[in-house]
Protein backbone atom coordinates (compact mmCIF):
# COMPACT_ATOMS: atom_id res chain seq x y z
CA UNK A 1 0.00 0.00 0.00
CA UNK A 2 2.65 2.01 1.01
CA UNK A 3 4.52 2.16 -3.07
CA UNK A 4 0.99 2.44 -3.83
CA UNK A 5 0.68 5.70 -1.99
CA UNK A 6 4.13 6.88 -2.80
CA UNK A 7 3.65 6.32 -6.68
CA UNK A 8 0.31 8.19 -6.39
CA UNK A 9 2.01 11.02 -4.34
CA UNK A 10 4.74 11.20 -7.39
CA UNK A 11 2.47 11.06 -10.40
CA UNK A 12 0.06 14.20 -8.67
CA UNK A 13 3.55 15.80 -7.64
CA UNK A 14 5.05 15.55 -11.25
CA UNK A 15 1.69 16.32 -13.27
CA UNK A 16 1.44 19.64 -10.50
CA UNK A 17 5.08 20.35 -11.22
CA UNK A 18 4.55 19.88 -14.78
CA UNK A 19 1.75 22.34 -15.12
CA UNK A 20 3.64 24.91 -12.54
CA UNK A 21 7.16 24.81 -13.70
CA UNK A 22 6.64 23.82 -17.67
CA UNK A 23 5.81 27.12 -18.71
CA UNK A 24 5.14 27.84 -22.68
CA UNK A 25 9.01 29.16 -23.83
CA UNK A 26 10.15 25.36 -22.29
CA UNK A 27 7.26 24.13 -24.67
CA UNK A 28 8.47 25.79 -27.71
CA UNK A 29 12.11 25.06 -27.07
CA UNK A 30 10.79 21.54 -26.90
CA UNK A 31 9.03 21.84 -30.07
CA UNK A 32 11.68 23.49 -32.01
CA UNK A 33 13.86 20.48 -31.25
CA UNK A 34 11.31 18.25 -32.51
CA UNK A 35 11.17 19.88 -35.30
CA UNK A 36 15.19 20.15 -35.77
CA UNK A 37 15.09 16.61 -35.35
CA UNK A 38 12.36 16.31 -38.10
CA UNK A 39 9.26 14.87 -35.59
CA UNK A 40 6.86 17.53 -37.03
CA UNK A 41 3.65 15.31 -35.93
CA UNK A 42 5.02 15.46 -32.09
CA UNK A 43 5.89 19.04 -32.53
CA UNK A 44 2.37 19.98 -33.49
CA UNK A 45 1.35 18.23 -30.82
CA UNK A 46 3.66 19.86 -28.26
CA UNK A 47 3.07 23.08 -30.11
CA UNK A 48 -0.82 22.77 -29.74
CA UNK A 49 -0.83 22.57 -25.92
CA UNK A 50 -0.03 26.19 -25.94
CA UNK A 51 -2.97 28.05 -25.14
CA UNK A 52 -3.90 31.21 -25.33
CA UNK A 53 -3.32 32.73 -21.80
CA UNK A 54 -6.24 33.82 -20.44
CA UNK A 55 -4.97 36.70 -18.17
CA UNK A 56 -2.52 39.58 -20.03
CA UNK A 57 0.60 37.47 -19.76
CA UNK A 58 2.70 39.30 -22.26
CA UNK A 59 5.38 36.80 -22.46
CA UNK A 60 2.99 33.48 -22.76
CA UNK A 61 0.68 35.97 -25.31
CA UNK A 62 4.01 36.14 -27.72
CA UNK A 63 4.67 32.46 -27.26
CA UNK A 64 1.29 31.54 -28.34
CA UNK A 65 1.67 33.43 -31.40
CA UNK A 66 5.06 31.87 -32.05
CA UNK A 67 3.79 28.37 -31.82
CA UNK A 68 1.02 29.16 -34.04
CA UNK A 69 2.96 30.95 -37.02
CA UNK A 70 5.38 27.45 -36.11
CA UNK A 71 2.41 25.50 -36.61
CA UNK A 72 1.41 27.01 -39.92
CA UNK A 73 4.89 27.30 -41.18
CA UNK A 74 4.41 23.25 -40.85
CA UNK A 75 1.15 23.15 -42.01
CA UNK A 76 2.43 25.09 -45.22
CA UNK A 77 5.13 22.79 -46.17
CA UNK A 78 3.50 19.86 -45.60
CA UNK A 79 0.84 21.72 -48.18
CA UNK A 80 -2.12 21.39 -45.87
CA UNK A 81 -3.26 24.61 -46.68
CA UNK A 82 -5.91 24.72 -44.63
CA UNK A 83 -4.87 24.25 -41.16
CA UNK A 84 -1.49 26.21 -42.33
CA UNK A 85 -4.14 29.31 -42.71
CA UNK A 86 -6.07 28.62 -39.18
CA UNK A 87 -3.04 28.90 -37.58
CA UNK A 88 -2.34 32.43 -39.11
CA UNK A 89 -5.31 33.56 -38.14
CA UNK A 90 -5.48 32.34 -35.10
CA UNK A 91 -1.68 34.02 -34.14
CA UNK A 92 -3.07 37.26 -36.09
CA UNK A 93 -6.39 37.60 -33.62
CA UNK A 94 -3.72 37.40 -30.75
CA UNK A 95 -1.15 40.13 -32.20
CA UNK A 96 -3.04 41.57 -35.12
CA UNK A 97 0.19 43.84 -35.82
CA UNK A 98 2.75 41.01 -35.99
CA UNK A 99 4.21 41.10 -39.54
CA UNK A 100 5.57 37.88 -39.78
CA UNK A 101 2.20 35.99 -39.33
CA UNK A 102 0.64 38.85 -42.27
CA UNK A 103 3.47 37.47 -44.64
CA UNK A 104 2.76 33.73 -43.83
CA UNK A 105 -0.60 34.57 -44.38
CA UNK A 106 -0.05 35.87 -48.10
CA UNK A 107 2.36 33.43 -48.71
CA UNK A 108 0.09 30.56 -47.86
CA UNK A 109 -2.39 32.12 -50.22
CA UNK A 110 -0.19 32.86 -52.97
CA UNK A 111 0.32 29.02 -53.07
CA UNK A 112 -3.45 28.42 -52.90
CA UNK A 113 -4.93 30.41 -55.48
CA UNK A 114 -4.56 29.20 -58.98
CA UNK A 115 -1.61 30.40 -61.53
CA UNK A 116 -2.99 32.65 -63.89
CA UNK A 117 -4.04 34.87 -60.74
CA UNK A 118 -0.91 34.35 -59.65
CA UNK A 119 0.66 35.70 -62.25
CA UNK A 120 -2.60 38.74 -62.66
CA UNK A 121 -0.85 39.52 -58.93
CA UNK A 122 2.80 39.27 -59.56
CA UNK A 123 2.53 41.76 -62.72
CA UNK A 124 0.81 43.96 -60.51
CA UNK A 125 3.38 43.94 -58.04
CA UNK A 126 6.69 43.58 -60.48
CA UNK A 127 5.77 46.14 -63.18
CA UNK A 128 6.66 49.23 -61.10
CA UNK A 129 10.35 48.31 -61.15
CA UNK A 130 10.48 46.57 -64.52
CA UNK A 131 8.77 49.47 -65.95
CA UNK A 132 11.44 51.58 -64.66
CA UNK A 133 14.08 49.56 -66.40
CA UNK A 134 11.79 48.98 -69.53
CA UNK A 135 12.30 53.05 -70.15
CA UNK A 136 15.60 52.88 -69.71
CA UNK A 137 15.34 49.77 -73.00
CA UNK A 138 13.34 52.21 -74.82
CA UNK A 139 15.64 54.93 -73.98
CA UNK A 140 18.64 53.26 -75.68
CA UNK A 141 16.84 51.62 -78.52
CA UNK A 142 15.61 55.09 -79.51
CA UNK A 143 19.27 57.09 -79.32
CA UNK A 144 20.53 54.25 -80.78
CA UNK A 145 17.80 54.41 -83.99
CA UNK A 146 18.27 57.94 -84.01
CA UNK A 147 22.13 58.19 -83.76
CA UNK A 148 23.46 54.59 -85.98
CA UNK A 149 21.49 55.61 -89.24
CA UNK A 150 23.49 59.00 -89.27
CA UNK A 151 26.83 56.95 -88.10
CA UNK A 152 25.87 54.38 -90.83
CA UNK A 153 25.08 56.91 -93.80
CA UNK A 154 28.97 58.55 -93.18
CA UNK A 155 30.59 55.38 -93.07
CA UNK A 156 28.70 54.06 -95.99
CA UNK A 157 29.75 57.25 -97.80
CA UNK A 158 33.88 56.97 -96.64
CA UNK A 159 32.98 53.30 -97.66
CA UNK A 160 32.25 54.15 -101.31
CA UNK A 161 35.11 57.31 -101.39
CA UNK A 162 37.23 57.22 -104.38
CA UNK A 163 39.25 59.02 -101.42
CA UNK A 164 41.74 55.70 -100.51
CA UNK A 165 42.34 57.07 -96.79
CA UNK A 166 39.30 57.35 -95.92
CA UNK A 167 37.57 54.34 -97.93
CA UNK A 168 40.28 52.52 -95.90
CA UNK A 169 39.52 53.84 -92.21
CA UNK A 170 36.10 52.97 -93.16
CA UNK A 171 36.30 49.92 -93.85
CA UNK A 172 38.43 48.96 -90.97
CA UNK A 173 36.15 50.42 -88.59
CA UNK A 174 33.12 48.36 -90.21
CA UNK A 175 36.29 45.32 -90.06
CA UNK A 176 36.23 45.80 -86.44
CA UNK A 177 33.23 46.69 -85.23
CA UNK A 178 31.11 43.99 -86.94
CA UNK A 179 34.00 41.22 -86.35
CA UNK A 180 34.00 41.18 -82.85
CA UNK A 181 31.46 40.67 -80.09
CA UNK A 182 29.30 43.72 -79.43
CA UNK A 183 29.50 42.59 -75.56
CA UNK A 184 33.20 42.69 -75.92
CA UNK A 185 32.66 46.45 -77.30
CA UNK A 186 30.90 47.36 -74.16
CA UNK A 187 33.08 45.59 -71.74
CA UNK A 188 36.02 47.59 -73.61
CA UNK A 189 34.49 50.73 -73.36
CA UNK A 190 33.13 50.41 -69.82
CA UNK A 191 36.22 48.38 -67.97
CA UNK A 192 38.59 49.12 -70.58
CA UNK A 193 38.82 52.54 -71.70
CA UNK A 194 39.41 53.77 -67.53
CA UNK A 195 42.54 52.42 -68.19
CA UNK A 196 43.54 54.88 -70.58
CA UNK A 197 42.18 57.71 -68.57
CA UNK A 198 38.28 57.78 -69.78
CA UNK A 199 36.01 57.40 -67.53
CA UNK A 200 32.24 56.74 -68.84
CA UNK A 201 29.10 56.21 -67.14
CA UNK A 202 27.53 53.09 -67.62
CA UNK A 203 24.74 54.96 -69.96
CA UNK A 204 27.32 56.52 -71.87
CA UNK A 205 28.99 53.59 -72.23
CA UNK A 206 26.06 51.77 -73.03
CA UNK A 207 25.13 54.74 -76.17
CA UNK A 208 28.65 54.68 -77.33
CA UNK A 209 29.11 50.90 -77.67
CA UNK A 210 25.62 50.25 -79.19
CA UNK A 211 25.64 53.63 -81.23
CA UNK A 212 29.17 52.44 -82.80
CA UNK A 213 28.38 48.78 -83.62
CA UNK A 214 25.43 49.19 -85.22
CA UNK A 215 26.36 51.98 -87.10
CA UNK A 216 28.54 49.45 -88.39
CA UNK A 217 25.89 47.17 -89.52
CA UNK A 218 24.16 49.61 -90.70
CA UNK A 219 26.99 51.10 -92.91
CA UNK A 220 27.15 47.79 -95.36
CA UNK A 221 23.29 48.02 -95.63
CA UNK A 222 22.97 51.54 -96.68
CA UNK A 223 25.85 51.13 -98.75
CA UNK A 224 24.33 48.37 -100.73
CA UNK A 225 20.97 50.15 -100.89
CA UNK A 226 23.11 53.37 -102.47
CA UNK A 227 24.39 50.72 -105.10
CA UNK A 228 21.51 49.23 -105.65
CA UNK A 229 20.30 52.66 -106.95
CA UNK A 230 20.67 52.35 -111.22
CA UNK A 231 23.84 54.27 -112.31
CA UNK A 232 21.72 56.30 -114.76
CA UNK A 233 20.20 58.56 -111.42
CA UNK A 234 23.59 59.55 -110.55
CA UNK A 235 24.35 60.28 -114.23
CA UNK A 236 21.31 62.47 -115.04
CA UNK A 237 21.80 64.37 -112.06
CA UNK A 238 25.79 65.05 -112.50
CA UNK A 239 24.21 65.76 -116.57
CA UNK A 240 21.85 68.35 -115.00
CA UNK A 241 24.74 70.24 -113.53
CA UNK A 242 24.74 68.81 -109.94
CA UNK A 243 27.83 67.75 -108.21
CA UNK A 244 27.98 64.61 -106.40
CA UNK A 245 27.23 65.60 -102.89
CA UNK A 246 24.18 66.98 -104.59
CA UNK A 247 23.69 64.48 -106.04
CA UNK A 248 23.71 62.21 -103.31
CA UNK A 249 21.72 64.14 -101.03
CA UNK A 250 18.55 64.88 -103.16
CA UNK A 251 18.86 61.98 -105.98
CA UNK A 252 20.38 58.73 -104.92
CA UNK A 253 20.23 58.86 -101.01
CA UNK A 254 16.28 59.79 -101.32
CA UNK A 255 15.73 56.72 -103.73
CA UNK A 256 17.26 54.04 -101.02
CA UNK A 257 14.48 54.89 -98.14
CA UNK A 258 12.61 52.25 -99.73
CA UNK A 259 15.08 49.49 -99.91
CA UNK A 260 16.32 50.14 -96.24
CA UNK A 261 13.37 49.89 -94.76
CA UNK A 262 13.56 45.80 -94.34
CA UNK A 263 16.59 45.38 -93.29
CA UNK A 264 17.82 48.55 -91.47
CA UNK A 265 14.07 47.69 -89.45
CA UNK A 266 15.42 43.99 -89.19
CA UNK A 267 18.44 45.26 -87.47
CA UNK A 268 16.36 47.47 -85.04
CA UNK A 269 14.71 44.56 -83.52
CA UNK A 270 17.78 43.01 -83.01
CA UNK A 271 18.75 45.70 -81.51
CA UNK A 272 15.95 45.64 -79.27
CA UNK A 273 17.37 42.66 -78.05
CA UNK A 274 20.95 43.33 -77.93
CA UNK A 275 20.12 46.60 -75.45
CA UNK A 276 19.56 43.67 -72.85
CA UNK A 277 23.58 42.94 -73.11
CA UNK A 278 24.24 46.58 -71.18
CA UNK A 279 23.11 44.90 -68.33
CA UNK A 280 26.60 43.19 -67.97
CA UNK A 281 28.00 46.50 -67.61
CA UNK A 282 25.86 47.67 -64.57
CA UNK A 283 23.56 49.34 -66.76
CA UNK A 284 19.12 48.90 -64.70
CA UNK A 285 17.35 48.18 -68.08
CA UNK A 286 14.70 45.91 -68.44
CA UNK A 287 16.80 42.57 -68.25
CA UNK A 288 18.56 43.85 -65.56
CA UNK A 289 15.39 44.78 -63.28
CA UNK A 290 13.84 41.42 -64.23
CA UNK A 291 17.16 39.44 -63.22
CA UNK A 292 17.63 41.18 -60.02
CA UNK A 293 13.60 40.35 -59.32
CA UNK A 294 14.58 37.18 -60.80
CA UNK A 295 17.31 36.49 -58.31
CA UNK A 296 14.62 38.21 -55.33
CA UNK A 297 12.14 36.25 -55.28
CA UNK A 298 12.66 33.27 -57.63
CA UNK A 299 9.51 34.14 -59.23
CA UNK A 300 9.63 32.88 -62.84
CA UNK A 301 6.72 35.18 -63.83
CA UNK A 302 9.14 37.74 -63.81
CA UNK A 303 10.99 36.84 -66.48
CA UNK A 304 7.50 36.08 -67.81
CA UNK A 305 6.78 39.44 -67.65
CA UNK A 306 9.82 40.81 -69.45
CA UNK A 307 9.26 38.62 -72.36
CA UNK A 308 6.22 40.14 -72.81
CA UNK A 309 7.66 43.63 -72.65
CA UNK A 310 10.17 42.85 -75.14
CA UNK A 311 7.23 40.84 -77.25
CA UNK A 312 5.50 44.19 -76.96
CA UNK A 313 8.55 46.67 -78.07
CA UNK A 314 9.64 44.04 -81.03
CA UNK A 315 5.84 43.82 -82.13
CA UNK A 316 5.58 47.61 -81.48
CA UNK A 317 8.71 49.20 -83.95
CA UNK A 318 7.60 46.07 -86.56
CA UNK A 319 4.39 47.79 -87.10
CA UNK A 320 5.77 51.25 -87.33
CA UNK A 321 8.29 49.98 -89.93
CA UNK A 322 5.97 48.21 -92.15
CA UNK A 323 3.83 51.50 -92.04
CA UNK A 324 7.13 53.49 -92.78
CA UNK A 325 7.67 51.24 -95.84
CA UNK A 326 4.41 51.55 -97.33
CA UNK A 327 4.30 55.24 -96.96
CA UNK A 328 8.06 55.85 -98.36
CA UNK A 329 7.60 53.70 -101.49
CA UNK A 330 4.13 54.96 -102.20
CA UNK A 331 5.98 56.59 -105.60
CA UNK A 332 6.66 53.01 -106.76
CA UNK A 333 2.69 52.80 -107.09
CA UNK A 334 1.17 52.65 -110.88
CA UNK B 1 41.98 78.59 -135.77
CA UNK B 2 38.44 79.17 -137.67
CA UNK B 3 37.45 82.96 -137.32
CA UNK B 4 33.92 81.65 -137.38
CA UNK B 5 31.48 83.53 -134.29
CA UNK B 6 28.86 80.93 -134.78
CA UNK B 7 31.14 77.74 -133.39
CA UNK B 8 29.63 76.74 -130.05
CA UNK B 9 30.99 73.43 -129.60
CA UNK B 10 34.74 72.20 -131.45
CA UNK B 11 35.97 69.19 -130.59
CA UNK B 12 39.48 68.88 -131.51
CA UNK B 13 41.34 65.05 -131.91
CA UNK B 14 39.58 63.87 -128.83
CA UNK B 15 40.55 60.14 -128.15
CA UNK B 16 38.57 57.94 -125.56
CA UNK B 17 40.30 54.75 -124.75
CA UNK B 18 38.12 51.44 -122.84
CA UNK B 19 41.06 49.36 -122.18
CA UNK B 20 43.26 49.17 -125.33
CA UNK B 21 39.87 49.50 -127.32
CA UNK B 22 40.01 52.61 -128.90
CA UNK B 23 36.25 53.66 -128.51
CA UNK B 24 36.86 57.46 -130.47
CA UNK B 25 39.63 57.56 -132.52
CA UNK B 26 40.71 61.35 -133.24
CA UNK B 27 37.51 62.70 -133.21
CA UNK B 28 37.11 66.68 -134.79
CA UNK B 29 33.91 68.38 -135.13
CA UNK B 30 32.66 72.05 -135.34
CA UNK B 31 29.37 72.59 -134.30
CA UNK B 32 27.55 75.83 -135.28
CA UNK B 33 24.91 77.62 -132.95
CA UNK B 34 21.44 76.32 -134.07
CA UNK B 35 22.59 73.50 -136.00
CA UNK B 36 21.18 70.10 -135.91
CA UNK B 37 23.91 67.41 -136.01
CA UNK B 38 22.57 63.51 -136.35
CA UNK B 39 24.72 60.91 -135.58
CA UNK B 40 24.15 57.42 -137.25
CA UNK B 41 26.24 54.21 -137.13
CA UNK B 42 25.94 50.39 -135.79
CA UNK B 43 25.74 50.14 -131.75
CA UNK B 44 29.75 49.88 -130.35
CA UNK B 45 30.61 52.57 -132.90
CA UNK B 46 31.40 55.65 -130.32
CA UNK B 47 28.74 57.74 -130.79
CA UNK B 48 27.06 57.43 -127.24
CA UNK B 49 30.47 57.95 -125.94
CA UNK B 50 31.42 60.98 -128.26
CA UNK B 51 27.81 62.45 -126.23
CA UNK B 52 29.11 61.73 -123.04
CA UNK B 53 32.62 62.86 -123.65
CA UNK B 54 30.95 66.09 -125.03
CA UNK B 55 29.62 66.82 -121.16
CA UNK B 56 32.13 65.04 -119.33
CA UNK B 57 30.04 62.36 -118.29
CA UNK B 58 33.02 60.13 -120.13
CA UNK B 59 36.34 61.10 -119.43
CA UNK B 60 38.78 60.76 -122.59
CA UNK B 61 42.80 60.33 -122.42
CA UNK B 62 43.37 63.08 -125.48
CA UNK B 63 41.48 65.89 -127.51
CA UNK B 64 40.31 69.40 -126.73
CA UNK B 65 36.94 70.40 -125.94
CA UNK B 66 36.12 74.37 -126.77
CA UNK B 67 32.50 75.26 -125.41
CA UNK B 68 31.65 79.22 -126.59
CA UNK B 69 35.15 79.52 -127.50
CA UNK B 70 36.75 78.45 -124.14
CA UNK B 71 38.63 75.46 -123.80
CA UNK B 72 36.39 73.47 -121.20
CA UNK B 73 36.92 70.05 -119.31
CA UNK B 74 40.49 69.03 -118.38
CA UNK B 75 43.34 71.18 -116.58
CA UNK B 76 47.00 70.24 -116.88
CA UNK B 77 48.61 69.54 -112.90
CA UNK B 78 52.60 68.82 -113.06
CA UNK B 79 52.13 67.66 -116.63
CA UNK B 80 49.21 65.09 -115.56
CA UNK B 81 46.04 65.62 -117.58
CA UNK B 82 42.89 66.26 -115.23
CA UNK B 83 39.04 66.62 -114.92
CA UNK B 84 38.68 69.99 -114.39
CA UNK B 85 37.54 71.22 -111.07
CA UNK B 86 33.89 69.86 -110.13
CA UNK B 87 32.42 73.60 -110.03
CA UNK B 88 33.86 74.43 -113.60
CA UNK B 89 32.21 70.78 -114.76
CA UNK B 90 29.04 71.59 -113.02
CA UNK B 91 29.09 74.67 -114.57
CA UNK B 92 29.58 73.10 -117.90
CA UNK B 93 26.96 69.97 -117.71
CA UNK B 94 24.47 73.21 -116.49
CA UNK B 95 24.49 75.02 -120.19
CA UNK B 96 24.54 71.60 -121.91
CA UNK B 97 21.31 69.63 -121.75
CA UNK B 98 21.43 65.81 -122.20
CA UNK B 99 18.55 63.19 -123.19
CA UNK B 100 19.16 59.30 -122.14
CA UNK B 101 17.84 56.56 -123.76
CA UNK B 102 16.37 55.32 -120.71
CA UNK B 103 15.12 58.41 -119.47
CA UNK B 104 16.63 58.37 -116.19
CA UNK B 105 13.67 60.66 -114.40
CA UNK B 106 13.89 60.58 -110.69
CA UNK B 107 11.44 58.56 -109.95
CA UNK B 108 10.98 60.09 -106.30
CA UNK B 109 9.66 62.72 -108.11
CA UNK B 110 6.34 64.12 -109.67
CA UNK B 111 6.76 65.11 -113.07
CA UNK B 112 7.29 69.10 -112.01
CA UNK B 113 9.31 68.17 -109.04
CA UNK B 114 12.14 66.39 -111.66
CA UNK B 115 11.82 69.53 -113.67
CA UNK B 116 12.19 72.54 -110.76
CA UNK B 117 15.04 70.10 -109.11
CA UNK B 118 18.00 71.37 -110.89
CA UNK B 119 16.96 75.02 -111.75
CA UNK B 120 16.56 75.20 -107.87
CA UNK B 121 19.42 72.93 -107.23
CA UNK B 122 22.18 73.63 -108.99
CA UNK B 123 21.05 77.29 -110.31
CA UNK B 124 19.79 78.24 -106.62
CA UNK B 125 16.62 79.39 -108.50
CA UNK B 126 13.78 80.69 -106.12
CA UNK B 127 11.12 77.76 -106.12
CA UNK B 128 8.37 80.02 -107.40
CA UNK B 129 10.42 81.09 -110.17
CA UNK B 130 11.53 77.65 -111.24
CA UNK B 131 7.92 76.25 -110.95
CA UNK B 132 6.96 78.92 -113.23
CA UNK B 133 9.97 77.83 -116.03
CA UNK B 134 8.79 74.07 -114.98
CA UNK B 135 5.26 74.96 -116.10
CA UNK B 136 6.20 76.69 -119.31
CA UNK B 137 7.97 73.41 -120.30
CA UNK B 138 5.62 70.84 -119.30
CA UNK B 139 2.96 72.97 -121.48
CA UNK B 140 6.01 72.46 -124.31
CA UNK B 141 6.36 69.09 -124.12
CA UNK B 142 2.54 68.76 -123.40
CA UNK B 143 2.53 67.03 -120.15
CA UNK B 144 1.03 69.92 -118.52
CA UNK B 145 -1.83 67.55 -117.17
CA UNK B 146 0.95 65.40 -115.89
CA UNK B 147 3.14 67.27 -113.79
CA UNK B 148 1.57 65.59 -110.40
CA UNK B 149 2.61 62.42 -111.62
CA UNK B 150 5.47 60.37 -110.83
CA UNK B 151 6.78 58.92 -113.53
CA UNK B 152 5.93 55.31 -112.45
CA UNK B 153 2.30 56.50 -113.57
CA UNK B 154 3.47 57.99 -117.42
CA UNK B 155 4.30 56.11 -120.13
CA UNK B 156 7.90 55.96 -122.11
CA UNK B 157 6.94 58.68 -124.47
CA UNK B 158 5.33 61.41 -121.48
CA UNK B 159 8.72 60.10 -119.23
CA UNK B 160 11.00 61.27 -122.27
CA UNK B 161 8.87 64.66 -122.75
CA UNK B 162 9.50 64.94 -119.24
CA UNK B 163 13.29 64.47 -119.13
CA UNK B 164 13.68 66.66 -122.34
CA UNK B 165 11.31 68.91 -120.02
CA UNK B 166 13.70 68.74 -117.02
CA UNK B 167 16.77 69.23 -119.39
CA UNK B 168 15.05 72.79 -121.17
CA UNK B 169 14.53 73.77 -117.49
CA UNK B 170 17.78 74.32 -117.51
CA UNK B 171 17.81 76.55 -120.90
CA UNK B 172 20.90 75.22 -122.01
CA UNK B 173 22.61 75.98 -124.98
CA UNK B 174 23.49 72.49 -126.47
CA UNK B 175 20.91 69.74 -126.03
CA UNK B 176 22.59 65.98 -126.75
CA UNK B 177 20.33 62.87 -127.48
CA UNK B 178 21.54 59.94 -126.88
CA UNK B 179 18.85 57.84 -128.75
CA UNK B 180 15.78 59.63 -127.49
CA UNK B 181 13.55 56.81 -128.89
CA UNK B 182 15.16 53.28 -128.55
CA UNK B 183 13.34 52.30 -125.65
CA UNK B 184 10.24 53.19 -126.80
CA UNK B 185 7.52 51.40 -128.34
CA UNK B 186 6.98 52.30 -131.93
CA UNK B 187 4.11 54.00 -131.40
CA UNK B 188 5.52 55.88 -128.84
CA UNK B 189 8.06 57.57 -130.94
CA UNK B 190 6.38 59.71 -132.75
CA UNK B 191 5.22 61.81 -129.95
CA UNK B 192 8.90 62.00 -128.70
CA UNK B 193 10.38 63.09 -132.32
CA UNK B 194 7.52 66.02 -132.59
CA UNK B 195 8.35 67.41 -129.49
CA UNK B 196 12.39 67.45 -130.45
CA UNK B 197 11.46 68.49 -133.92
CA UNK B 198 9.32 71.67 -132.47
CA UNK B 199 12.44 72.31 -130.67
CA UNK B 200 14.41 72.28 -133.27
CA UNK B 201 12.40 74.69 -135.37
CA UNK B 202 12.91 77.27 -132.09
CA UNK B 203 16.61 76.98 -132.88
CA UNK B 204 17.87 75.09 -130.46
CA UNK B 205 21.47 73.25 -131.07
CA UNK B 206 21.18 69.65 -130.95
CA UNK B 207 23.32 66.76 -131.59
CA UNK B 208 21.66 64.01 -131.53
CA UNK B 209 22.42 60.17 -131.74
CA UNK B 210 19.68 57.44 -133.18
CA UNK B 211 18.86 55.15 -135.22
CA UNK B 212 15.76 56.60 -136.98
CA UNK B 213 17.27 57.72 -140.43
CA UNK B 214 13.60 58.62 -141.24
CA UNK B 215 13.83 61.39 -138.69
CA UNK B 216 17.75 61.99 -139.33
CA UNK B 217 17.09 62.81 -142.74
CA UNK B 218 13.81 65.02 -141.89
CA UNK B 219 15.85 67.43 -138.54
CA UNK B 220 19.80 67.36 -139.56
CA UNK B 221 21.54 69.54 -140.88
CA UNK B 222 24.19 67.31 -141.20
CA UNK B 223 24.41 63.66 -140.49
CA UNK B 224 27.60 62.24 -139.39
CA UNK B 225 28.07 58.28 -139.80
CA UNK B 226 30.52 56.97 -137.36
CA UNK B 227 32.00 53.51 -136.96
CA UNK B 228 34.84 52.46 -135.01
CA UNK B 229 34.98 55.57 -133.06
CA UNK B 230 35.73 57.53 -136.26
CA UNK B 231 33.45 59.65 -138.24
CA UNK B 232 33.38 57.53 -141.69
CA UNK B 233 30.93 60.05 -143.68
CA UNK B 234 29.49 63.20 -143.56
CA UNK B 235 27.15 65.89 -145.34
CA UNK B 236 23.76 67.50 -145.13
CA UNK B 237 20.91 64.74 -145.57
CA UNK B 238 20.85 64.95 -149.20
CA UNK B 239 24.65 64.64 -149.48
CA UNK B 240 24.26 62.01 -146.87
CA UNK B 241 21.69 59.56 -148.11
CA UNK B 242 22.65 60.17 -151.96
CA UNK B 243 26.48 59.45 -151.38
CA UNK B 244 25.24 56.51 -148.66
CA UNK B 245 24.51 54.67 -151.69
CA UNK B 246 27.97 54.17 -152.68
CA UNK B 247 29.29 53.54 -149.28
CA UNK B 248 28.62 49.79 -149.55
CA UNK B 249 28.99 49.87 -145.59
CA UNK B 250 26.56 52.56 -144.86
CA UNK B 251 24.23 51.46 -147.27
CA UNK B 252 24.03 48.19 -145.22
CA UNK B 253 23.72 49.83 -142.29
CA UNK B 254 20.75 51.44 -143.62
CA UNK B 255 19.63 48.75 -144.59
CA UNK B 256 19.74 46.49 -141.71
CA UNK B 257 17.84 49.18 -140.26
CA UNK B 258 15.29 50.13 -142.36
Amino acid sequence: MKSVKIFLFSVIFLSIGSICFSNTSDLLLKAENHIASGNFDTAIEILNTIQFPEGKNEEDTINYVKAKIRIAQIASITKDFSSAQAACRKALNADPQNSEAKELLNSIKRQQSPKYVLFFTDSIRFFPSLLKGAFMTLLLVIVTMGVSPIGGLFIALGRISRFAPVSIICWFIIWFFRGTPLLLQLFFIYYGLPALGITLSPLCAALIGLGVNYSAYLAEIIRAGILSIESGQMEAAKALGMTYSQAMKRIIIPQTYKRLIPPVGNEFIALIKDTALVSTISMVELMRSADRLFNTYFNVNVLILAAVMYLLFTTVFTFIFENLEKRVGIYEKR
Amino acid sequence: MKKDNNILLTLKGITKYFGTHKALDNINLDVKKGEKVVIVGPSGSGKSTLLRAVNLLEKVEKGHIFFEKKEVGYRFKKGKRLLDSPKNISFLRSEIGMVFQHFNLFPHMTALQNVIEAPVTVKKMPKEKAVKIAEEVLAKVGLSDKKDSHPAKLSGGQKQRVAIARALAMEPKLMLFDEPTSALDPELVGEVFNTIKALAEEGMTMIIVTHQMGFAREIADRVIFMENGIFVEQGTPEEFFSSAQKNERISGFISSIL
